[in-house]
């Protein structure tokens, strides 16, 4: 085997890259060929050339201005997802701000509210302050009645309320005591 | 000791899956763990410190769109397979270097006698001779021997066999000594 047999071997033998067998076969002939101890100082010598260039440190600044670019794109397609989710949520809450007015002041067609007609009292002269309030349903009377302090000595007191049925009065006439 | 070694290992894994759950800060810390590694290897490829940046930064979204499929284990190789790929794109989109470009650079250039400093010196040469090497010898020997990795995982990487790495290598090693020794104008 002439030494440009053993370039190769050699070759692979100074990056550490023969099995043990091999490796010390190349050590038995590079201890009896001086051509070949040259050319093994050789390939050792660039290779550590080439490693302490490698090994020189870069700038921090070349790895921050990557994150940066990097950091940079994850952030931007989130940016106009946040400015729309706020537009979406303002929209939802005015929605919600209207739908929620429209159903307290909804009232269903076939329940108008109208006011109670409060009749005078029938027979006395002397009767007392109402108040009173609307009705909400047909044929269901919700009354508030404020009572005045009746003045002594008190007569019976008639109250005619009047509901949405024409056929329908209700009379509440009240003892003296005002119950 | 161990208890520092087990926290090397859960560290990253803790990295990863935080980055995968969508922390924007852990994948940040997983990209400083890995930066240099990228950005290193991209710059040995491409020779261009501006392109290998590009080429990290493309490397990185990718790595942020595929979180979900990585495992911890094989990160760092995943990582390398990509840049290469990268790296070979960015190659073949860039102009192609003219045949008496490289050989014009390397008649033309002098060391400055000035200018005495080694490490620029040894840049220089490093530069120089990977530019020699053709696209998978300058892949091998930049995996193999400059960033240490073993030939299995080279062959991995690089989608080869061990044996087409070791004679892509040995290739690679032969024609750097050439360059160096020239360059240097001596035996060294």
């Amino acid at each position: 085997m002439n030494c440009g047999d053993w370039e190769e071997r050699i070759a692979l033998y100074c990056g550490g890259d023969l099995a043990a067998a091999e490796a010390r076969a190349v050590e038995e002939h590079l201890a009896d060929c001086a051509g070949c101890q040259a050319f093994a100082g050789g390939l050792q010598d660039s290779l550590e050339t080439l490693r302490e260039a490698h090994a020189e440190p870069i700038a921090e600044a070349h790895f921050a201005a990557v994150r940066a670019r990097v950091m940079g794109e994850l952030e931007c397609p989130r940016r106009p997802w946040r400015r729309w989710a706020w537009v979406v949520g303002a929209a939802a809450v005015a929605a919600a701000a209207t739908l929620a007015v429209a159903l307290t002041t909804h009232r269903p067609a076939e329940l108008p509210a109208r006011p109670v007609e409060i009749a005078a009292p029938v027979k006395s002269a002397a009767a007392p302050e109402l108040v009173a309030l609307r009705q909400p349903a047909k044929r269901r009377t919700r009354r508030r009645v404020v009572r005045a302090r009746a003045p002594q000595p008190v007569e019976p007191l008639v109250v005619k309320l009047v509901t949405d049925d024409p056929n329908v009065v209700i009379y509440w006439i009240t003892g003296k005591s005002g119950e | 000791m161990k208890a520092l070694e087990s926290l090397a290992t859960t560290l990253p894994a803790m990295a990863l899956s935080d980055a995968k759950a969508g922390g924007l800060a852990a994948f940040e810390l997983l990209m400083r763990r890995h930066e240099r590694m990228v950005l290193v290897t991209a710059l040995r490829l491409l020779g261009d410190l501006d392109d290998a940046k590009d080429v990290s930064q493309e490397v990185f979204l990718k790595l942020y769109r595929h979180l979900g499929k990585l495992e911890t284990g094989n990160l760092a190789g995943w990582l390398y397979r990509v840049t290469v790929n990268q790296c070979r794109d960015a190659r073949r989109r860039r102009r192609p270097a003219a045949p008496g470009e490289l050989a014009a650079a390397m008649l033309s250039y002098r060391p400055d006698p000035r200018q005495n400093a080694v490490q620029a010196e040894r840049r220089k040469a490093l530069e120089m001779s990977l530019r020699l090497l053709s696209e998978r010898e300058r892949a091998a020997l930049v995996l193999r021997d400059l960033q240490g990795l073993s030939t299995g995982e080279v062959a991995r990487i690089l989608g080869s066999s061990e044996a087409t790495v070791r004679s892509q290598v040995c290739k690679a090693r032969v024609k750097v000594k050439g360059f160096v020794q020239r360059y240097f104008g001596r035996r060294r």
